[in-house]
């Protein structure tokens, strides 16, 4: 029993950082279409920042978050309107080779400058896990599950509530309408592809304490985040947030009761079969 | 004419190549630079002319490396069958994956690769009583082969080098094969318009189905030769998605659905890549990314393609100047 419960809270706390970097997958493909590779990489250079501001300027990760989203943001932007706005009318298979291509340049770069090294951020407050209710519970995981749930609650807010939400949302729902009503689509596309960047990062930041740092983690990133999103719905905010908690407590499950090696694959196989008998998600909510 | 003095050309210079140019580095380059044609060929035969583009390739190269190594150490069989045998395992695994990805279509067919290939590489991992798990499978020597009375002598490239030289030559024949039949008018027809295609009449799943085959049989007999020529195999080192990815931006940067694409893909990317490995630790995949992106943005029939287009416009203005003269 205290296993089961373990492992469902361990689950939920790694799904919920799961769930900030498919939400921004997610909005992403739902207003330019994009499926994109990089977003993984995006991750991986969240972690780094974390890394070299607590190493370089000695700024804890959770306090450091707060300047690393707005860069983020900006070159989030900087990045759809310089690299990928002319690819985007030219389809989704098109964009997705060429977000592949920037995922090579950028985690080959860090290669180059940061070497294949893997690394670790050690925080002082970070030996002792929490216990409460005789459940482990690592502290620096448990810090970002609520900054995690704090930004995509305030993304969740900003699009449902404000003006620019809204007119992401129209977008992403039916772009012809959406101009025609006066939305500058353009403009929606590229603060979208920075808030996606932003979330990102940000939940690159985060994950930095829990996780080891190397040039390629995004690789395995994106491919999760594919399965995050598929599960909730492409397109889809609540079905993305679903999804990635779902797949946090499948793979934590997974580990204790099916089998360590295979934790990773059981996330795949559920994304195979979801993909062939419902294309539109779990909760029927995607575009296909 | 041209065209045949060109290859004829291409063959002696393919033939004497490593003769004339002794230094184990540059033998070992064109090694690599023919490997990864084969690989790019392969790929360019699903992804080329059939449209689907595959981010899975790794399973079977994966596929046809392990049933080589496995088969020679195991069993005892001569990798040069074995390489074949590679070839037809690879087949063979293909036909499942392909009855359950070509469902899907487009992107998602991409993905369902991508997960595929993800599992493939993780049953490889973790299956340790056959394929020796991470630690992987290392061969110390290969059988004693005599060629024209002399015995070959493994210790140098050379002879490697023949042989991808004539895995590329059916390689890059196969595709022109494919190219000039009903099979692949068939696959062209289905990627520009799979809809069209299906109700003229066209099978397009087994058209597919046949496609893939046939890119999983090179992919095969690929990795059965890379498995002999740097005699180890792991599953990070012959199942990553990196190599997938490798495959796919030799063909794309080379030029889609043409023969000679994934040859000059190969030359231009795996001698860039290969000489900043000499210089540098890590990172020799940065062109690799750049070149993608610059291919798609600004040359979709990639550097054949534009190649073509520039003699054709070299010949043109010779045609003219002539015309004037």
């Amino acid at each position: 029993m205290e296993t089961l419960v373990q492992s469902l809270v361990s689950g939920i706390l790694t799904g919920s950082l799961y769930a900030m970097i498919g939400v921004g997958l997610t909005i992403i493909f739902g207003v330019m279409r994009i499926i994109n590779m990089a977003h993984g990489d995006m991750v991986m250079l969240g972690m780094y920042s974390s890394f070299w501001a607590l190493t370089l300027w000695h700024i804890d990760p959770f306090v450091s978050i707060i300047f690393w989203v707005p860069v983020a943001f900006l070159i989030g932007m900087l990045t759809y309107r310089f690299l990928l706005k002319k690819i985007v009318p030219a389809g989704e298979l098109n964009t997705l080779l060429y977000t592949a291509g920037l995922s090579l340049f950028v985690s080959n770069l860090a290669l180059l400058v940061w070497t294949g090294d893997y690394r670790t951020i050690k925080l002082d407050y970070a030996v002792m896990p929490l216990r409460p209710l005789g459940i482990a519970v690592p502290i620096p995981l448990a810090v970002a599950f609520g900054m995690a749930i704090l930004i995509t609650a305030l993304l969740y807010w900003f699009l449902v509530k404000t003006d620019t939400g809204r007119a992401i949302r129209a977008t992403s729902q039916e772009p012809m309408a959406a101009a025609l009503m006066g939305v500058n689509a353009a403009q929606m596309e590229m603060v979208t592809f920075g808030l996606g960047t932003a979330l990102a990062c940000g939940a690159g930041v985060l994950l930095a304490p829990s996780l080891y740092l190397y040039p390629t983690v995004g690789e395995i990133l994106v491919a999760k985040c594919f399965v995050i999103v598929v599960l909730g719905g492409l397109g889809s905010v609540q079905g993305a947030i679903a999804g990635g908690l779902l797949l946090g407590v499948v793979e934590s499950l997974g580990a204790v009761y099916v089998s360590v090696p295979y934790k990773d694959a059981i996330g795949f196989v559920i994304f195979l079969l979801v993909l062939l008998f419902r294309p539109s998600g779990l909760f029927g909510v995607g575009k296909s | 004419m041209k065209k045949t003095l060109l290859i004829i050309i291409g063959l002696i210079v393919l033939g004497i190549a490593p003769i004339v140019i002794r230094s184990p580095f540059f033998v070992h380059l064109m090694i690599m630079v023919l490997m990864w044609t084969v690989l790019g060929a392969s790929w360019n035969i699903l992804g080329g002319y059939a449209g689907q583009v595959s981010f899975g390739h790794a399973t079977f190269l994966g596929a046809g490396a392990y049933t080589t190594m496995i088969l020679y150490l195991k069993c005892g069989v001569d990798p040069w069958y074995g390489i074949f045998l590679g070839g037809l395992v690879a087949m063979v695994i293909s036909l499942p994956i392909g009855f359950i990805c070509f469902r899907l279509r487009g992107p998602y067919f991409s993905l369902s690769t991508l997960a595929v290939a993800e599992i493939v590489r993780l049953v490889a991992l973790n299956w340790e009583s056959l394929t020796a798990g991470p630690v992987g499978l290392l061969i110390t020597t290969l059988p004693g082969v005599s060629f024209l009375g002399q015995p070959i002598n493994w210790e140098s490239k050379v002879p490697f080098y023949y042989i991808i030289a004539i895995i590329t030559l059916i390689a890059l024949i196969m595709t022109y094969i494919v190219s000039r039949t009903r099979v692949g008018a068939y696959l062209l027809a289905l990627r520009e318009d799979i809809d069209s295609a299906e109700s003229i009449g066209i099978n397009t799943v087994k058209a597919r189905v046949v496609a893939l085959a046939l890119s999983a049989f090179l992919a095969g007999i690929a990795g059965g030769f890379y498995a002999m020529y740097l005699r180890y195999v792991d599953p990070d080192a012959v199942f990553s998605i990196g190599l997938s990815v490798e495959m796919l931006f030799i063909a794309i940067v080379g030029g889609l659905a043409t023969v000679g694409g994934p040859l000059i893909g190969a030359i231009v990317l795996v001698t860039l890549g290969e000489s900043f490995r000499e210089h540098f630790l890590s990172g020799h995949l940065i062109f690799y990314g750049f070149f993608m992106m610059v291919a798609i943005r600004y040359m979709p029939d990639g550097v054949w393609g534009r190649l073509n287009v520039l003699f054709k416009k070299l010949r043109l203005k010779k045609d003219v100047n002539h015309g004037t003269a």
